[in-house]
């Protein structure tokens, strides 16, 4: 009993150093500020709407309530979120350490054709059918990311344009194996054969296209924010990231931090690759890249490179696709109009000055002055 | 003298709920007089000026320059109406030349074109008239800290300011230095600027300004002809009691030699001797103290037993291990710790909170480790605890670093380094720009360290801090060591001065002792 109590207490405390109310103010100004982005570019795209469509009040019900209509089209949203999630990790992995490692693209492309051959050739059955082939498909996207990032600490390569042209490399490779090597000519497609139902992720809701990659994406979030913020590993990927110099001084191995966040933000998007092709295609038939990867930064740009917020992130996103799918598919409106308001809201939230915060904090340090009313000097007025 | 050339007038500020840094602060300096503006860390002398320089908005108060009310709402306006401000921390592009630097934001043109050549004479002129010549195709990343300052200052002049505003100028400068600074000075106020000087050293103050306002607090508490007030009134008045006595030099029985430098070189990066042939040692339950005008191979020395730097000829041992290849996470692993010279470079993560700064030393110590987890509990209690030994002024240990003041943050810097040192201490500039009060903190602690018996190794540009800490010196100049010193208190400044400058050396016999 006395333990508990002391427990309690404990993590009253803990909670009380957390949430003191200047950071509860902070966080509430954020998040206004990304709010208030998003519904400015709502408007921007309402407008849009407005101007080409014969029928603008039917096009954004079907953007806005579309998606949540039923349990199924909400299904939707979490099944386009879930890649997403995995997107917006690994860029909060890597942007968190300082770099900007585009290969998540790739890692998507090569986690995903990995897992499937995997998947294909070992035909394993039970719980091992997933776990191996995930893991297959992880650890090739983080053998083949491992180039990128070693160049980049070792010879200051500069890693946002190796990691593009790996990207590109690795779908070439890919696209080469589907087409000559690995290709199910039954298919009819540059494909591979048919991925076994032992396994394919099991769908978590009737009805719905959700299935249990839903369930790796957030564990895959916890675990990230465990590792950034509660271990010494994290906190080296945090110090390198945040300031090289100092990092480098208390005696942080800068260049191994600096590896090790890239490789593990690739082995999250590789991780993500597998999940979406197990979950969602029957043969793996990418012959493109799947756009995740960079998707994955805005949702961390958005997110504000905090993984716990990440998977809301990811399911705004996810809620704005789906709705746009809906809008194509019953109004005469192109779902491009999607681009413009991830395009607002990205401006807007990455702007720095946009609302800044330290605008805000004025504002509400201006009244706490009035409050506390210190005499007025002299005729002073109220300029900021 | 005539009328206030500059009055500001119930100034407030406020960084958000509860933090204070103006509160009704009034001020008003006369045209052609150096002013100063002195008080303890975190007084709010620096965010004054910031909002003078438009740079922090006041919620409250005006500003009037020649009696005239003016709306400081950025820089661009303060400078406008002829105010410059020679920031603590140097606000220069690294990688730019000192001509572009000084020409950055007011360009000569040629043709539409940035005219290097007419950039490179102003800076010419204007280091002849003003006295400070520094190369004006140099690059700023290459300079000492003393010839960035200059740089500033001709960046302000450039610009043709009236008023003059000096955040802490001194901090970086040698005696010889200040005295030279010191006639620019006052050359500059016979020329008809007004200069004001944010600065916590009291022989200054006496020295050259005519009058001082002293803030404590937020507040300010008054304004002074320097002539009819004494060095311990104004102490008294900024800290709000009478500091205490200068410390004694305990000896302590020496321990084993814990650091030592047999026959170090070096080149700098752009290939020129950077140290010849050094030799020294330390024991433990020793300062030795390394005096010299900067840039006579202090910075290769610190990055030498740091390991910054590691392509040098000779040895270097800790505790009788060779640091030949040792990566800094290696020589910190075998006790070493060190307090850098640019603390917003290498010495804080100005994101980071609090404790993350103060423990980034010793996190991975078993004991704030829980498997792969980190204790947060001991953590927070660790760094609760620095703050309160280091009296390091804050809100909260979550906050970022970057709220607290330039004084408070070196404590954390000193605090993280002292408090984590196993053998050896480097303290490369522990206090320059602290104030008083801190100083004193910082110089407590590292004597402390002393006491325990480690080997400390103390570089500094202010010369009474080595006479107060130190009792061996060792005066380094253009890369050599000149003089041995073994009892500082036998030599003057002027003594040591002599050495700094290369003017006199012992003779070899004489340095081996």
């Amino acid at each position: 009993m006395k333990r508990l109590s002391a427990f309690v207490s404990r993590l009253c405390s803990w909670f009380k150093s957390q949430f003191t109310s200047r950071h509860l103010l902070t966080a509430l100004i954020e998040g206004g500020r990304t709010l208030i982005a998003i519904l400015i570019a709502y408007l921007v795209a309402f407008a849009v709407i407005g101007f080409v469509s014969d029928d603008p009040e039917m096009a954004i019900r079907w953007f806005v309530f579309g998606p949540l209509s039923s349990p199924t089209e909400f299904g939707e949203v979490l099944k386009n979120a879930t890649p997403l999630l995995f997107a917006g990790i690994a860029a909060c992995l890597i942007i968190k350490g300082g770099n900007f490692n585009m290969f998540t693209e790739g890692a998507f492309y090569a986690g995903g054709l990995i897992a499937a051959l995997a998947a294909i050739y070992f035909d394993l059955s039970g719980i091992l059918a997933i776990i191996i082939p995930l893991a297959c498909g992880t650890l090739a996207a983080m053998l083949i990311g491992y180039i990128p990032a070693k160049l980049k600490a070792k010879y200051e390569v500069n890693e946002f344009v190796s990691s593009i042209m790996f990207n590109f490399i690795v779908m070439w490779i890919g696209v080469w194996l589907i087409s000559n090597v690995v290709i199910d000519v039954t298919s009819g497609d540059n494909a591979t054969a048919p991925i076994p139902d032992a396994s394919r992720l099991r769908i978590l809701f009737e009805n719905t296209n959700v299935t249990t990659g839903l369930l790796i994406a957030l564990g895959v979030a916890v675990v990230a924010y465990l590792y950034m913020f509660r271990t010494r590993f994290g906190f080296r990927l945090r110090m390198t990231g945040d300031n090289k110099a100092f990092a480098r001084s208390v005696g942080i191995d800068v260049g191994r931090a600096g590896v090790s966040s890239q490789i593990l933000g690739i082995g999250v998007a590789g991780l993500g690759g597998g999940v979406e092709i197990l979950a969602n295609y029957h043969r793996f038939n990418w012959k493109t890249l799947p756009g995740f990867g960079f998707d994955g930064f805005m949702v961390a740009i958005i997110a504000k490179n905090r993984p716990l917020l990440v998977p809301f992130a990811a399911l705004f996103i996810g809620y704005l696709r789906s709705g746009a799918d809906l809008m194509a598919f019953n109004t005469d409106v192109a779902q491009e109009v999607v681009q413009i308001i991830q395009g607002l809201i990205l401006i807007l939230v990455a702007s720095e000055a946009f609302f800044s915060s330290a605008w805000f904090r004025g504002v509400i340090a201006k009244r706490m002055f009035r409050r506390k009313q210190l005499a007025p000097v002299g005729g002073v007025d109220d300029h900021a | 003298m005539s009328l206030p050339i500059l009055r500001m007038q119930g100034i407030c500020k406020s960084y958000g709920p509860g933090i204070i840094a103006a509160d009704d602060v009034s001020f008003s300096v006369d045209a052609g007089e150096i002013h100063a503006l002195a008080g303890e860390n975190g007084a709010g002398k620096t965010t004054l000026m910031k909002i003078l320089f438009g740079m922090e908005k006041a919620q409250r108060g005006e500003i009037f320059i020649n009696e005239k009310p003016v709306v400081m709402a950025d820089p661009n306006i303060a400078m406008a109406h002829g105010i410059g401000m020679v920031h603590q921390h140097f606000m220069l592009v690294d990688d730019l030349t000192v001509a572009e630097n000084v020409s950055l934001g007011i360009e000569p043109k040629r043709h539409g074109l940035f005219d290097r050549e007419a950039a490179r004479e102003l800076v010419r002129t204007l280091a002849e008239r003003f006295d400070m010549p520094v190369d004006p195709d140099a690059f700023i990343r290459d300079l000492s800290v003393a010839n960035k300052q200059k740089v500033e200052i001709l960046k302000v002049l450039a610009r043709r300011a009236d008023i003059i505003i000096l955040d802490e100028p001194t901090a970086v400068l040698t005696p010889q230095e200040t005295k030279r600074f010191f006639e620019q000075l006052t050359a500059l106020r016979k020329a008809g600027r007004t200069i004001i000087v944010i600065t916590h050293k009291l022989p200054e103050i006496k020295a050259i300004c005519d009058r001082i306002t002293i803030m404590r607090k937020g507040r300010t508490v008054g304004t002074y002809d320097v002539a009819s007030i004494s060095e311990q009134e104004i102490s008294r008045l900024m800290i709000g009691s009478d500091p205490l006595p200068e410390p004694i030099l305990e000896s302590i029985d020496p321990g084993p030699v814990l650091l030592s430098m047999h026959d170090v070189s070096c080149l700098s990066p752009s290939g020129k001797s950077a140290l010849r042939g050094i030799t020294f040692e330390v024991r433990g339950g020793e300062l030795l103290g390394v005096v010299g005008v900067e840039g006579n191979g202090q910075r290769e020395l610190v990055d030498i037993l740091t390991g910054r730097k590691t392509a040098y000829a000779g040895s270097v041992q800790l505790a009788g291990d060779s640091l030949q290849g040792l990566s800094i996470a290696r020589i910190r692993r075998h006790g070493l710790s060190f307090i850098p010279e640019d603390r917003m470079k290498d010495g804080v993560d100005l994101d980071g909170s609090l404790v993350d700064n103060a423990t980034a030393a010793i996190r991975d110590d078993r004991q704030f480790n829980i498997g792969p987890f980190q204790s947060d509990r001991k953590l927070d209690a660790y760094a609760k605890r620095l703050a309160e030994r280091y009296e390091v002024r804050h809100e909260s240990l979550r906050e970022p670093i970057r709220h607290l003041s330039g004084g408070n943050m070196q404590k954390v810097v000193c605090g993280r380094e002292i408090s984590a040192c196993k053998t050896v201490l480097i303290a490369d500039q522990p206090t320059r720009g602290v104030d008083v009060g801190s100083v004193r903190t910082i110089h407590d602690h590292i004597e402390l360290l002393r006491q325990h018996g480690k080997a400390i190794l103390l570089i500094s540009s202010d010369l009474s801090e080595i006479r107060t800490l130190c009792r061996r010196a060792i005066v380094l100049h253009q890369g050599e060591i000149v003089a041995h010193i073994d009892d500082l208190a036998a030599y003057t400044e002027e003594e040591l001065g002599l050495y700094m400058l290369g003017l006199k050396r012992q003779r070899t016999t004489e340095a081996g002792s």
